[in-house]
């Protein structure tokens, strides 16, 4: 049998009594999870029981299929996807070319433009969204997703964060790449961006996470229930159906429960890309 | 902050002989056309949008008839709306209230999950602390809005089992920003959390075992040693969470449409929506955007201000 040296360890490790409490906080954190899960499975007659049941009886699935009765929630689910999608892959792209731009280009201007890009990360999005409004609806773009991905495009924090990425990536190699007669375009999508992979994964999750999320937007530039995409979706069907919590809790359950399942499978670099903006401040 | 840092080698210094000029000038083309993409966006949606939402302060706009020029009336009609200082109050207690809440349970969280030898354990600490900042604010929202629910809540059962009687939070002008505040932690702490961990697991454990060695307890180790070490950790949370709480809209428009009993949760991003988007007072909303701005940007820069007094510098 080997010994295992745990060189990461700081502190003395936790008795077992402090480990039970940060169980018991785990369980406090996911019980409503847990509880609207349950709920969503139960029929609507034995539902919302006190004291509260946490295994779902009877169980059903009818709250479910109840959902698209109410919203067109499939439509919903295909417009959320759209927007995420294109504004991921779309800013990623942007973003890219920024900072390859920034990391590896020299141009006249090219630090000041730098600096007037950062400096944006401090105007707050309702300070824009007025004025994109007005924009918007100048481009007959008003109740249309695109006015939700177009803006979605440029973000300012992801070419920051790629461009420190790539100062990181040996200049050689691209240098060697650029005297055997390699273009920039070939550098960057043969060179830099295969070496990016955790990066890229990084921003592709937090965009993907922040559009699919978005509330505001949505709420301000989208009206007919056809073009709406779930957030806003989720609490029209709560208004319209205050009679029935079931289904709304099933509603919930049906955007919830995907957004958890891919947590779970890219955990590692959504929370190490979130660690690791933090220890850059 | 490497966010200011702009690296100098490389800059507009001339290249080195052997490069030809026009071979520099083709690079500054590609640059630009590498940017264009960028900036153009960046003018249509950040640049454009800011300088038009200034000129817009200062003008009275319903969208439907012309904007008419209006000096400085939309910010002296703000100043004597008690609406506005209603929404400050609250937006501030409420960002108040998040920032130490976070910081102080994030950072002992983040100890206690530092500590935690039992791998399984840990990871499912980990992941449930962090499972809620997943979801989005509409479905947490929402979700909550059952379980303070007087009736058949989950909160209003367990209270009532441990001899307890929670208020009606939602109905309680006392208690229904302290609600939003208390959502608010169950949903953003896990972002909090991680950011700590992170920061601990950088202090240097030849610090904590020195300490030990020379005796000391294990309070001082944490006031002497984790915590200044932890002090850029620290402030970086602390100016992200107060720039995220003091946007905070999504929880309070859509457990408390109408601003809550007595205005208790109206935010000042709540007022913006409710003038810009509900009476369609454009210009207006922008002079309230403006002031979101100016108290950002000054508390900001007052946190980095006030930081180089006690951020231990590495």
């Amino acid at each position: 049998m080997t010994v295992r040296i745990r060189s990461r360890r700081r502190v003395r490790p936790a008795p077992l009594l402090l480990e039970l409490l940060l169980v018991a906080v785990g369980l406090v954190m996911i019980a409503p999870l847990v509880w609207l899960v349950v709920q969503s499975l139960t029929a609507e007659e034995a539902a919302f029981e006190l004291p509260p049941t946490w295994i779902p009886k009877p169980f059903t699935t009818d709250n479910f299929a109840a959902v698209p009765d109410a919203i067109p929630f499939g439509r919903m689910a295909l417009n959320s996807l759209q927007v995420a999608v294109i504004a991921t892959v779309g800013s990623l792209l942007v973003s890219v070319l920024a900072a390859y731009a920034f990391s590896r280009l020299t141009f006249r201007g090219r630090d000041g433009i730098f600096l007037v890009l950062l400096s944006a990360l401090m105007i707050p999005a309702q300070m824009t969204v007025i004025p994109v409004f007005v924009l918007m609806r100048n481009l007959g773009l008003i109740d249309s997703l695109p006015a939700l991905w177009l803006p979605a495009l440029i973000n300012v924090f992801s070419i920051f964060f790629f461009r420190q990425y790539f100062n990181t990536i040996p200049r050689e190699l691209d240098e060697a790449a650029r005297i055997d007669g390699a273009g920039h375009l070939w550098i960057l999508f043969r060179i830099i961006v295969p070496l990016s992979g955790p990066a890229l994964a990084a921003m592709a999750i937090l965009t993907f996470q922040a559009v699919w999320n978005n509330y505001l937007g949505p709420l301000i530039f989208l009206s007919t229930p056809e073009n709406m995409t779930l957030p806003v979706g989720l609490v029209t069907l709560q208004a319209s159906h205050g009679g029935s919590p079931v289904v709304v809790f099933a509603a919930i359950t049906a955007v919830v429960v995907p957004v958890l399942a891919l947590f779970l499978v890219f955990q590692r670099s959504f929370v190490a890309s979130i660690a690791q903006a933090g220890l850059r401040g | 902050m490497t966010l200011t840092k702009v690296r100098p080698e490389r800059a507009a210094a001339p290249r080195p002989a052997g490069r030809g000029g026009g071979r520099f000038r083709r690079g500054e083309w590609v640059g630009y056309a590498f940017l264009s993409p960028a900036l153009l966006l960046f003018l249509a949606f950040v640049a454009g949008p800011f300088a038009v939402a200034i000129v817009l302060a200062f003008f009275s706009w319903d969208m439907l008839t012309p904007a008419e020029f209006n000096g400085v009336g939309n910010f002296t009609e703000m100043f004597s709306d008690p609406l506005l200082y209603e929404a400050l109050a609250n937006t501030f207690v409420f960002a108040l209230a998040s920032v130490l809440t976070h910081l102080g349970g994030g950072l002992l969280l983040a100890m206690g999950v530092n500590r935690m030898m039992r791998r399984a354990l840990s990871y499912f600490v980990r992941t449930t602390l962090f499972f809620p900042f997943v979801i989005s604010w509409a479905a947490v929202a929402l979700l909550w809005k059952y379980v303070l629910d007087p009736t058949f809540g989950l909160v209003t059962h367990y209270a009532g089992e441990i001899g307890v009687e929670p208020p009606e939070w939602f109905t309680d002008p006392a208690w229904a920003l302290p609600a939003i505040i208390a959502i608010d932690f169950w949903h953003t702490i896990g972002f909090t959390f991680v950011i700590m961990l992170a920061g601990l697991q950088t202090v240097p454990r030849e610090l904590h075992e020195a300490a030990r060695v020379d005796g000391a307890r294990p309070h001082q180790v944490f006031w002497r040693v984790t915590l200044p070490m932890m002090s850029p950790t620290i402030f970086f949370a602390a100016v992200v969470t107060f720039i995220g709480a003091f946007q905070i809209f999504d929880p309070v428009q859509i457990i408390t449409p109408d601003g809550g009993p007595e205005n208790s949760t109206i935010t000042i991003v709540m007022y913006l929506y409710q003038k810009g988007f509900q009476s369609f007072q454009i210009g207006y909303a922008a002079a309230v955007s403006i002031l979101v701005f100016v108290i950002m940007m000054a508390v900001t820069l007052l946190q980095f201000w006030g930081s180089r007094k006690w951020v231990h510098q590495q």
